[in-house]
């Protein structure tokens, strides 16, 4: 079995893709969808295994410089990587590559270089094709679906694993159904939330044959360096005054800005997480009362929710649960932070969930803000729960 | 919502471009079809546009320098450039806020996601509601792909800048291409802007807008001002 790396996506896939089996991304035009390829080549290498990319409309130096861009150094796999070079023939330049498609418009050229380096490959390893769409795009629909057949085949013979990137630019309707449903074991959609443009970005899987099929979106973001991030646009941190919000929004955050006076947040907090795969923009309310018209206005469209509390302070709680209410927070996922855990008096975490009244399915979760203990644990956690509700 | 080209007497013949028109601009070479597009997308900056401008034959910055050069005042948070040339030419350059790099002009994959991410960017974070993408030129990108493969991009983007209200003003090299491959392109227009050699100079004329296309004009290209004569 070998992991894509995209995050959540193995778990979809039940571990990831089989070797001898192929897996499609396939594309919506204008998403970013070539780094899933790249991702998944370059997770595969980092665990061992042999690694081949077919370079269609970048050349290879090109190729190596996007690896390093998304902090990826596909050179330190030294013989482990190799770069199928179909791109430099079409452009009349000279290529230093180990595999050198002579004929870029003629898939016979294409797969003579793929059987080469399939045969090259000491272990089982994995193909990637940069472009599936331009290989189409130059060698024509029909001869490049023929082609893909015989890729496979070798792939299945050589127990290689073959991972397409395909742009579903508006081919024939016959073309795009057999990508979509046919020609892979597996196929993952990454699209876009599309309205007056393209606002967000999102995969899912769609197909794959060797396991049952967990059919949920992620929402994602590509970030350099990083490469695909499962992506929550809006968790929401809220909570009774003084109890931890913005220290908690800070020490989770990668980059964080708070609007405050004297140190007590008078608009919102603001920070980006990355961690683990995961990106998350967090939102903090501030936490008196007389700022409660605006906790209404920070907290629509949240994905998810931290309540924050101290947990030396009872007498806040009934605070904590109205700040839930009025954040509309109820039915969202949830995560109680038990904060200020290093303090003198502190309440366990039963009697929390007693005197909040919450019911034992509700997480609550202990932290120390002012040293980061336990925040990330409860960012997982969180992040878990939104996925699931995806 | 409406456009403006920013060439006067046309503008005053064709009456206001409504939003979500793609348009053709047709013409021989070094009739100064680079300028005619950065003038149009100069007064859409000037119309508190954002604009888009993707060069696949010069590099990004030699386009921003084209209006540093007659010193317009462009704010620099309203304009992206893809550029598909820097990397084409062995550099290794880095994206920047204003210049975003796609591999080459072969990779309308990478094109397609760059002209995305500043639409995006423009209506998301900017709240621009009216945008001009200019492609110049859609001639270098036919040395490189296929017609079909072109009109496929075409086909999605032209839709693109109808959903998003925008204007599109594409460029092609007349005398490059044969007959069918103009004729099949056009199909994916609203209106031509199109450029013929006269007898003192060049000529243009708008076709598309209004019943009948407007008489040809000898034109003169002044710095950052396009002046029809006739």
């Amino acid at each position: 079995m070998m992991e894509t790396g995209i995050p959540k996506l193995d778990d979809y896939l039940h571990g990831g893709v089989p070797m001898g089996k192929t897996l499609v991304y396939y594309a919506y035009p204008g998403v970013e969808g070539t780094v899933f390829g790249m991702q998944s080549l370059c997770h595969a290498m980092s665990n061992g295994v042999s690694g081949v990319y077919v370079a269609s409309s970048t050349e290879p130096h090109r190729i190596r410089e996007q690896f390093n861009e998304f902090g990826w150094d596909a050179e330190e796999y030294g013989d482990q990587f190799a770069i199928i070079d179909a791109f430099s023939g079409l452009i009349g330049a000279d290529s230093h590559e180990r595999y050198v498609v002579a004929d870029p418009e003629d898939t016979r050229s294409l797969t003579q270089c793929i059987k080469n380096a399939m045969e090259d490959l000491r272990e089982p390893g994995v193909i990637v094709f940069e472009s599936l769409s331009t290989v189409m795009d130059l060698c024509g629909e029909s001869e490049t679906l023929d082609a893909i057949e015989e890729w496979n085949q070798y792939a299945m013979l050589y127990d290689h694993a073959m991972i397409y990137n395909f742009t579903a630019w508006p081919y024939s309707d016959d073309t795009l159904l057999s990508i979509k449903e046919d020609v892979c074991d597996s196929t993952i959609s990454v699209g876009g939330i599309a309205g007056e443009v393209i606002f967000g970005q999102y995969f899912g899987v769609l197909k794959a044959n060797w396991t049952d099929v967990i059919r949920k979106c992620v929402l994602f973001k590509v970030l350099k360096p990083g490469g695909v991030r499962a992506y929550i646009p809006k968790i929401l941190v809220t909570g009774p005054f003084d109890a931890g919000k913005s220290t908690f929004v800070h020490a989770l955050s990668t980059r964080a800005v708070s609007v405050d006076r004297l140190g007590t947040t008078i608009a919102l907090d603001h920070g980006h997480v990355d961690h683990k795969g995961f990106a998350a923009d967090i939102f903090g309310t501030p936490g008196q009362a007389r700022f409660d018209p605006i906790i209404k206005l920070i907290s629509g469209e949240a994905m998810g929710v931290f309540l924050v509390l101290d947990s030396t302070r009872a007498e806040d709680f009934a605070r904590g649960r109205q700040m839930l209410e009025i954040t509309r927070s109820f039915g969202l996922p949830v995560v109680i932070i038990a904060n200020k855990q290093d303090c003198d008096g502190t309440l366990t975490l039963e009697d929390i969930r007693g005197k909040l009244d919450m019911p034992e399915n509700m997480v609550i979760m202990p932290a120390v803000a002012t040293t980061g203990e336990g925040v990330f644990e409860a960012f997982e956690t969180l992040i878990d729960m939104v996925m699931e509700v995806g | 919502m409406t456009y403006k080209l920013g060439i006067s007497r046309l503008d005053e013949l064709i009456g206001d471009i409504k939003s979500g028109t793609n348009i053709m601009m047709i013409g021989p070479p070094i009739s100064g079809k680079d300028d005619i597009t950065n003038i149009i997308a100069y007064q859409g900056l000037l119309d508190a546009n954002a604009a888009v401008i993707v060069s696949t034959r010069e590099p990004g910055n030699n386009v921003l320098e084209w209006f540093e050069r007659y010193n317009l005042d462009v704010p620099m948070d309203r304009i992206g450039i893809v550029d598909c040339v820097t990397r084409t030419l062995g550099f290794g350059a880095p994206d920047t806020d204003n210049i975003k790099m796609a591999s080459s002009p072969v990779d309308l994959t990478g094109i397609g996601v760059k002209i995305s991410q500043f639409f995006e960017h423009f209506w998301m974070e900017m709240h621009l509601r009216e945008t001009r993408l200019c492609i110049n030129s859609l001639s270098t990108i036919l040395m490189y792909s296929n017609l079909q493969t072109v009109f496929r991009f075409l086909h999605v983007f032209t839709g693109r800048i109808k959903a998003a209200n925008a204007l599109g003003i594409y460029v092609i090299e007349e005398g490059m291409h044969d007959e069918r491959t103009i004729v099949t392109l056009k199909q994916l227009f609203d209106g031509m802007i199109e450029i013929r050699e006269g007898e003192e100079g060049y000529q243009m004329r708008a076709v598309g807008f209004t019943p009948k296309p407007t008489p040809w004009f000898d034109y003169e290209i002044d710095g950052a001002n396009i002046v029809l004569r006739g």
